[in-house]
């Protein structure tokens, strides 16, 4: 039994240096989720800020509708097919890189759901907060920033955590359009090696690693900002 | 005559009228507060004290009229009226002290950021203030930390710290237990002795007994009795304020 797997071990990753695959993978993986998740907070921190204001003021009628239609847009299609349309259809002509494109799309899928998570966060903080804030004289943007969005963004962490760890997940479809991920890393070895085992379940593993590491970083980040509430 | 009826009006509302859909909540109500004033507002619940009280600072924006303060009409559009908001302290009901900042943070945070004050200025005043209403030791506590009666009193010098010239309270004793009140109103009353000019709207008889400088009735969105405080509770007029009185006292 050890034997085999010591010998399964070595032809999926000593020989021909096959380790590569799963090390090159991990980092294009890790590109994107990073980036992918730096656009999805700017875009749905900006989306949630027009809804919300229109939705207590009345106020950015046409950004709201096209945020709107964003939102039904991205989040009523599946990723994979997003991801092949601005590699296949949008960047047809003009092919930017695999890993930009992936960030691209996976960027724009992740800003619509993490707008509604912060739209939600910000519906949740009673009306009261935003009232004291304006009557000691802050604007409607000073309120929002100094006041709603810190209360706002402690209740979503744990959501908002759920979401990148969602994306991370995600992007392991970035093979779709022939980018070597972490998945596409362990299928390559597989179709060498004629064995599925030990690539998918290497693979496997160093997901749940990313995951479990991740999830005990927000653990701390939440118990950090929840100092205030004993 | 009210002694301080000298100068022009602190607060002018000219015909201020509010509406809620169909529903007329305040109907050309028209008062005039001077400086030092201490105008306590009672009624019955649904009467329209809350929200005439919230359109002093146009935390609601009233349908119709005017509200001069200080000589500017603030019911205007142009007007900046974050800036006069700056002059008007307000304390709520529900405290709404900011959860997550300490007590020192909610009570520096908008002279820092809207008087420009130095952080050092802004604490030193601060301090003054708490130790004042004698929670200067809760400085680094959090809201949540505290009790109703502290949260209040937090709330009234979250206000002062901007140096206000007129307080607007609404029901600050309702939301508290019994024997927190008095601790809330001890503080308002100093306010009081201070010259502070105050609108009160609360449904503490013997407060208003003994502090206002002047009471009103407000019944239906209307002003339907006003008069100084012995008068108007050992001498009462109209006769839902002498229906509203037997009940409540």
């Amino acid at each position: 039994m050890w034997e085999k797997l010591r010998d399964d071990f070595y032809q999926n990753f000593i020989v021909d240096d096959r380790w590569k695959y799963i090390v090159d993978g991990l980092q294009n993986t890790l590109k994107i989720t990073f980036f992918a998740v730096l656009i999805g907070i700017l875009l749905g921190f900006v989306v949630a800020i027009i809804r919300s204001t229109y939705e207590n003021t009345g106020k950015l009628k046409i950004l709201n509708a096209i945020c709107s239609v964003y939102l039904t847009v991205i989040r009523g299609t599946p990723v994979v097919v997003q991801l092949m349309i601005m590699y296949f259809i949008i960047f047809a002509f003009h092919d930017p890189g695999q890993i930009f494109t992936a960030i691209l799309a996976f960027g724009i899928n992740s800003g619509a759901y993490v707008a509604e998570i912060f739209r939600s966060g910000i519906s949740s903080i009673e009306r009261g907060q935003f009232e004291a804030g304006r009557s000691l004289g802050f604007n409607y943007a000073q309120t929002m920033l100094f006041i709603i969005m810190p209360q706002a963004f402690k209740n979503v962490v744990p959501t908002l955590a759920n979401e990148f760890i969602v994306l991370l997940k995600e992007t392991s479809v970035a093979g779709y359009i022939g980018l070597q991920d972490l998945t596409k890393g362990g299928d390559i070895i597989k179709s060498r090696t004629y064995n599925a085992f030990m690539p998918l379940i290497s693979v496997a593993i160093i997901y749940l690693i990313m995951v479990m590491v991740f999830s005990y970083l927000v653990t701390l980040l939440e118990r950090r900002l929840h100092k205030s509430e004993h | 005559m009210n002694i301080n009826e000298i100068g022009t009006p602190l607060i002018q509302v000219q015909n201020l009228g509010k509406k809620f859909g169909d529903m007329e909540v305040l109907k050309d109500i028209s008062v005039d507060i001077y400086k030092g004033d201490v105008v306590c507002v009672i009624g019955p619940s649904g009467s329209g004290k809350s929200t005439f009280l919230r359109c002093l600072n146009r935390l609601e924006e009233p349908s119709g009229g005017h509200i001069l303060f200080e000589g500017t009409d603030i019911v205007d559009k142009k007007t900046d009226i974050d800036k006069h908001r700056q002059k008007m302290g307000m304390v709520f009901q529900q405290f709404n002290l900011f959860p997550h900042m300490t007590i020192l943070k909610n009570l520096t945070l908008a002279p820092i950021k809207l008087q420009g004050k130095s952080s050092k200025e802004a604490e030193e005043q601060a301090l003054k203030l708490l130790d004042k209403v004698g929670l200067k030791d809760r400085a680094n506590a959090y809201p949540n930390q505290l009790s109703g009666g502290q949260k209040q009193r937090i709330a009234i010098v979250r206000a002062l710290c901007m140096n206000p010239d007129v307080m607007l309270f609404d029901e600050p004793t309702s939301a508290l237990d019994p024997e927190m009140v008095g601790e809330v109103l001890n503080v308002m009353r100093e306010l009081a002795e201070e010259k502070m000019t105050m609108v009160v709207v609360t449904h503490e008889m013997g407060f208003a007994k003994e502090v206002a400088t002047r009471v009103m009735f407000m019944d239906g969105g209307y002003f339907m009795e006003e008069n100084e405080p012995v008068e108007f509770f050992e001498n009462p007029k109209n006769d839902r304020l002498k229906l509203f009185l037997s009940k409540v006292l």
